[in-house]
């Protein structure tokens, strides 16, 4: 057989993880050796959460945020939407980085719209992103469930709360609104971010349209011919 | 030959020097060997290509023809080697371009939608992209973008930008784009189904000049066969099971199986045009007709009937557009450093009518705006100027709850969803985003349903035009998993399910062969029998044809032709070109020029980055107030110098101004012992990095940034190039949101007014775009893939023995760093270092 490209290879399908019941399909290995598709299509669903993020910056965000006035922490509540790209990217690509590069490369349209934070949006993307990589670095690349998608959100809003919004946004908060604040992010992370991007996954699956990769995969017939 | 693709890659050992063919236009055409192809993706049982073997002679010119879903298009991704980039399956045989298993720069791919294929923002940028893949040093790329447009007989310079080309140019930049890297293999892929006749043309021509003066092999996959004949010598005709069932030179080949091509829908020269096909008139019975005439289909809920309702053939007039002007403004761009502001004049004073009973064919070249006046005929985009009304008779009676209500606006733009569906059926050009629910026979039946008209009778019909149409095997069927033309067919049966009393279709025979093509148009038919107002904007001469009369548009303005109908003799304008009034003048602000722009305005994108970065940094040291008021007063100071002279982007601050606000009086509301200082000295610390990083990122480019990234911080060049390629697409993908939202309010789904209704619908329609982008990701990695993007890694991705045959990606653009650049950086650090400094006192 004569296969014209490697860097398409057809994905393998991983033996069942001892835990599941259900067969998990891996990104084909090397981990590392991204393929073109890959790349291409974490970028753009990247840019498709920008143009989302900038209708609910411009329509919805400011609303939200005036209801929340009277109790600032609660808007934190909405923390979620923005890590939303990181847990989609990297559980529809299940490559090493996935999460992080789709949330940078949202982060950069924001950036490049004009958001309301200037630059400090990448230094959000990149702990953003690293939260859930670590996330899927714990389960080591091999586990893509729900748990693993909520720890992830969970993560995503511990990072971006505990390495940055507490030493700007709410640097002069007492310790215990502190607190709170990241109780809610964390919330959001695990709600919004966390089961809302594994069913949105799950969803875009069961069309056809990740075909080209292991959540797609495992929709369709687990093990070939 | 091994079961595993993956197994048997040999070792290649080609000298990097025939990597890409050094000169302009390579000698010879390949020679192309295929052996017992086989190729079944996962989760179908049936392979798509079953044993397909192929000799074709060096410099040969062979047409794939066969009906829709014999694999022709499957079998030039494989001699392409692009054929696994987006599916899985088990693929066996082989594919040897002149012997060797490794496309390479050798083939040349131009994917379906010339749209899929743009990567960057430039025309010459976009050419360059092959190049680039393959290693070709700076000064080489500049030299083979330049041929490569000029053997294509491309209108625009470098420097034209790719947002504003027509749908010709485009395919002939694609064209460019796959001959910069002198292919000896040239691969088309229906190179000119989505352009008009004149287009078309065009583009045919360009094309057989290209490959002739090349000498390249050339493999072309076209629906139409009639236009072709005499520029290729050998057809090759692909069955259903994809097998090659008839192959030889053209006229011969088609002498012996143009009846049998011509029953499966191929459409052959020589063949009679085919007919509209015999459909009932009860499938397509407008509801609002009430118990008037046809009984069939319509349902329980339906109205009265008005007097004079759009019963019948020759009923009044249904929707009028009264002197319609359409202006598009640029949409909100991540390209903001480089876009021309220019508002493009779609449509100008254009008055047109639809009375009950009639087919109006909306005729014109590409860009005339045929589907901007469609839009506002259906009552899904609103016009600037001017008004679309409906006529009396649609202002009367209720669909199920598709009333009116008591007040109605007379523009039909403002009705609510429910009501314009009850009224209006549409299928958008881009009748792939039609969808509007999960199985093709919930999405006919949707609008019905949320009409709520009588079911069964809504079932009984639905089910009918679903067999007409040729979809009933695939009613339960997910309709993404559709192919396009089947869509196509889905967004009709879906748009006149429910019994509107207009229906106006955008290219509803597009991607049709002769069998689906006689349904469509039959379907057209009975509807304006049965008194449904008709309007198609069309290139299809065989649908025109159907048309009681037409509207031939021109740059915008109705062109007053012989078979002119309506409307005032307007000034025909420029008529020698089908641009739409786009002016594309000078990019650079005019307004600038000679004005100091500041340091930021000569610096380049890195430093502005990194000056942006260092001052969030810096924010976390500011401690107290005096620090915060002498470093933002440091910041002022040098404000003029950085940014230049000139009123700050008040619009562009708003947002972080905003943000700084809510800060100060969040961290006063939760501080201990609620302190004034403690709002302010945090809404500084963030107004020190917010206000200048949004004034920074202003002005930057981000397609200079990825050249950055790549050049001056060694970012591996893949990530950089495909996030730069997709940022090109952020307008592209706001338009597919409101394409969505269009159609998602013309079937009856829009939002009203409820909290919940709204969130519904904004969950609905982020799935939808997510899908598109998917998909269209998928077609981008393809036509990519085939210029190259992976080949620097594609030898070494496996491990293999093989020695890199590709040298590293190149870059057409230099990424300068200049004096003005340190200078940034510098003034960035120094800022940035000053609450730090204060801290340390």
């Amino acid at each position: 057989m004569k296969e014209q490209r490697t860097a398409a290879v057809p994905a393998q399908t991983a033996a069942p993880t001892s835990r599941t019941a259900q067969a998990t399909t891996i990104a084909t290995r090397p981990l590392m050796g991204w393929r073109g598709v890959d790349l291409i299509t974490a970028a753009m669903l990247a840019v498709a959460f920008g143009v989302m993020f900038w209708g609910f910056d411009t329509f919805i965000y400011p609303i939200l945020s005036t209801l929340t006035t009277g109790f600032p922490p609660a808007g934190e509540l909405m923390l979620g939407v923005w890590l939303v790209p990181a847990v989609v990217g990297g559980l529809v690509i299940r490559r090493p980085g996935a999460a992080l590069f789709t949330e940078l490369v949202a982060a950069n349209v924001e950036l490049f719209l004009g958001n309301k934070w200037g630059a400090a949006v990448l230094l959000s993307g990149l702990l953003q992103g690293l939260g859930v990589e670590l996330a899927l670095a714990l389960f080591r690349h091999r586990r893509f469930g729900v748990v693993v998608a909520v720890l992830g959100g969970i993560l995503a809003a511990v990072f971006e709360i505990v390495f940055y919004e507490w030493h700007s946004y709410v640097a002069e908060y007492s310790t215990a609104w502190k607190a709170i604040y990241l109780g809610c992010g964390m919330v959001s992370g695990a709600i919004i971010a966390g089961g809302g991007g594994w069913a949105l996954v799950r969803g875009l699956a069961g069309t056809g349209a990740l075909n080209a990769f292991p959540p797609g995969q495992e929709v369709r017939e687990p093990h070939p011919v | 030959m091994s079961r595993t693709p993956s197994e048997a890659m040999p070792p290649e050992c080609v000298p990097p020097e025939s990597v890409i063919a050094k000169a302009p236009a390579a000698a010879a055409g390949a020679l192309v060997e295929v052996r017992d192809l086989t190729w079944r993706p996962f989760g179908r049982r049936e392979p798509v290509l079953a044993g397909i073997s192929l000799h074709i002679e060096a410099g040969a010119r062979v047409m794939l023809a066969g009906p829709s879903g014999s694999g022709k298009s499957t079998l030039l991704r494989a001699l392409a080697g692009v054929l696994t980039t987006t599916e899985t399956g088990i693929l066996t045989g082989s594919v040897l371009i002149d012997g060797s298993p490794s496309a390479g720069s050798s083939v040349g791919l131009m994917v379906q939608d010339p749209a899929d294929a743009l990567v960057a923002g430039r025309v010459g940028r976009d050419v360059a992209f092959g190049p680039e893949s393959f290693g070709m040093p700076r000064d080489q790329i500049w030299s083979r973008v330049r041929s490569a447009l000029a053997s294509v007989g491309f209108p625009y310079d470098e420097d034209h930008p790719t947002n504003a080309l027509s749908g010709g140019e485009t395919q002939r930049l694609a064209l460019a784009g796959v001959l910069a890297l002198t292919p000896r293999l040239v691969l088309l892929d229906e190179p000119t189904s989505m352009l008009d006749p004149q287009a078309a043309a065009v583009v045919r021509e360009a094309i057989t000049a290209a490959v002739r003066a090349s000498g390249a092999t050339l493999v072309m996959v076209e629906h139409q066969l009639t236009d072709w004949v005499d520029e290729v010598d050998r057809l090759v005709v692909l069955d259903l099971t994809g097998r090659v069932s008839a192959d030889g030179p053209v006229a011969a080949t088609l002498a012996r199986s143009a009846d049998s091509l011509a029953a499966q829908g191929v459409w052959v020269p020589g063949v009679a045009a085919p007919r509209p096909l015999d459909v009932a008139r009860e499938l397509c019975t407008p509801t609002l007709a009430g118990g008037s005439g046809s009984p069939g289909g319509s349902g329980s809920h339906g109205s009265p009937g008005g007097p004079g309702g759009p019963g019948g053939p020759g009923g009044g007039v249904l929707v009028s557009a009264e002197s319609v002007s359409v202006l598009r403004r640029p949409r909100v761009s991540v390209m903001s450093a480089n876009r021309p502001a220019t508002a493009v004049q779609a449509l100008l004073n254009v008055r047109a009518d639809v009375s009950a009973g009639e087919c109006v064919a909306i005729v014109g070249p590409s860009g005339a705006g045929k589907s901007t006046l469609t839009a506002l005929l259906s009552g899904v985009d609103a016009p600037t100027q001017g008004l679309v009304r409906a006529g009396d008779v649609l202002m009367v009676g209720n669909v199920g709850l598709g009333g009116l209500g008591a007040n109605p606006p007379a523009d039909i733009d403002r009705w609510t969803s429910r009501a314009l569906a009850a009224r209006f059926g549409w299928v958008p050009q881009q009748a792939e985003q039609a969808v509007v629910a999960r199985t093709v026979r919930g999405d006919v039946l949707s609008t019905s349903r949320h009409l709520g008209l009588d079911d069964d009778a809504a079932q009984t019909r639905v089910d009918g035009l679903l067999e007409v149409l040729g979809l009933s095997a695939l009613s339960s069927a997910d309709p993404h998993h559709l192919s396009g033309g089947e869509q196509r067919r889905l967004a009709l049966a879906g748009a006149i399910a429910h019994g509107p009393s207009v229906l106006v279709l955008d290219e509803p025979t597009v991607g049709q062969d002769r069998l689906t093509w006689s349904a469509v148009a039959g379907v057209v038919v009975a509807a304006r029998d049965a008194g449904i107002g008709v309007v198609l904007a069309t290139h299809d001469p065989l649908l025109i044809a159907l048309a009681d009369r037409r509207i031939t548009l021109r740059a915008g303005r109705i062109d007053s032709g012989p078979l002119l109908d309506s409307g005032p003799l307007a000034d025909p304008g420029p008529l020698v070109d089908s641009e739409p009034l786009v002016d594309s003048g000078p990019l650079a602000d005019p307004g600038r020029v000679g004005r100091w722009r500041g340091l930021a305005g000569r610096s380049g994108p890195l430093s502005l980055l990194l000056a942006s970065i260092v001052l969030v940094l810096g924010a976390p040291f500011i401690s107290d107030l005096r620090t915060a008021l002498i470093a933002i007063g440091v910041q002022i100071a040098v404000a003029s110098i950085v940014l230049g002279i000139g009123r700050p982007p008040w619009r562009r601050l708003l947002p972080g101004l905003f943000a700084v606000a809510s800060v100060s009086f969040s961290n006063w509301l939760l501080s201990p012992g609620h302190e004034v200082s403690a709002g302010a000295l945090a809404g500084l610390r963030v107004a020190f990095f917010v206000v200048p990083g949004v004034l920074l990122a202003s002005r930057i480019d981000p397609s200079a940034l990825g050249d950055h990234l790549g050049q001056r911080l060694r970012l591996p060049a893949r990530p950089v190039v495909a996030a730069v390629a997709a940022l090109h697409r952020f307008e592209g993908l706001g338009e597919h949101w409101d394409q969505l939202s269009r159609i998602r309010r013309v079937r009856g789904l829009g939002p009203g007014r409820s909290p919940l209704g709204r969130g519904r619908s904004v969950a609905a329609l982020t799935f939808g775009l997510l899908i598109q982008t998917l998909r269209q990701a998928g077609r981008m990695a393809v036509a990519m893939e085939a210029r190259g993007f992976s080949a620097g890694v594609a030898s070494t991705a496996a491990g293999s023995t093989a020695s890199i045959l590709v040298p590293r990606r190149t870059w057409a653009a230099p990424a300068p760093w200049r004096a003005s650049d340190s200078l940034m950086l510098a003034l960035g650090l120094i800022v940035a270092g000053i609450p730090v400094f204060l801290s340390r006192l």
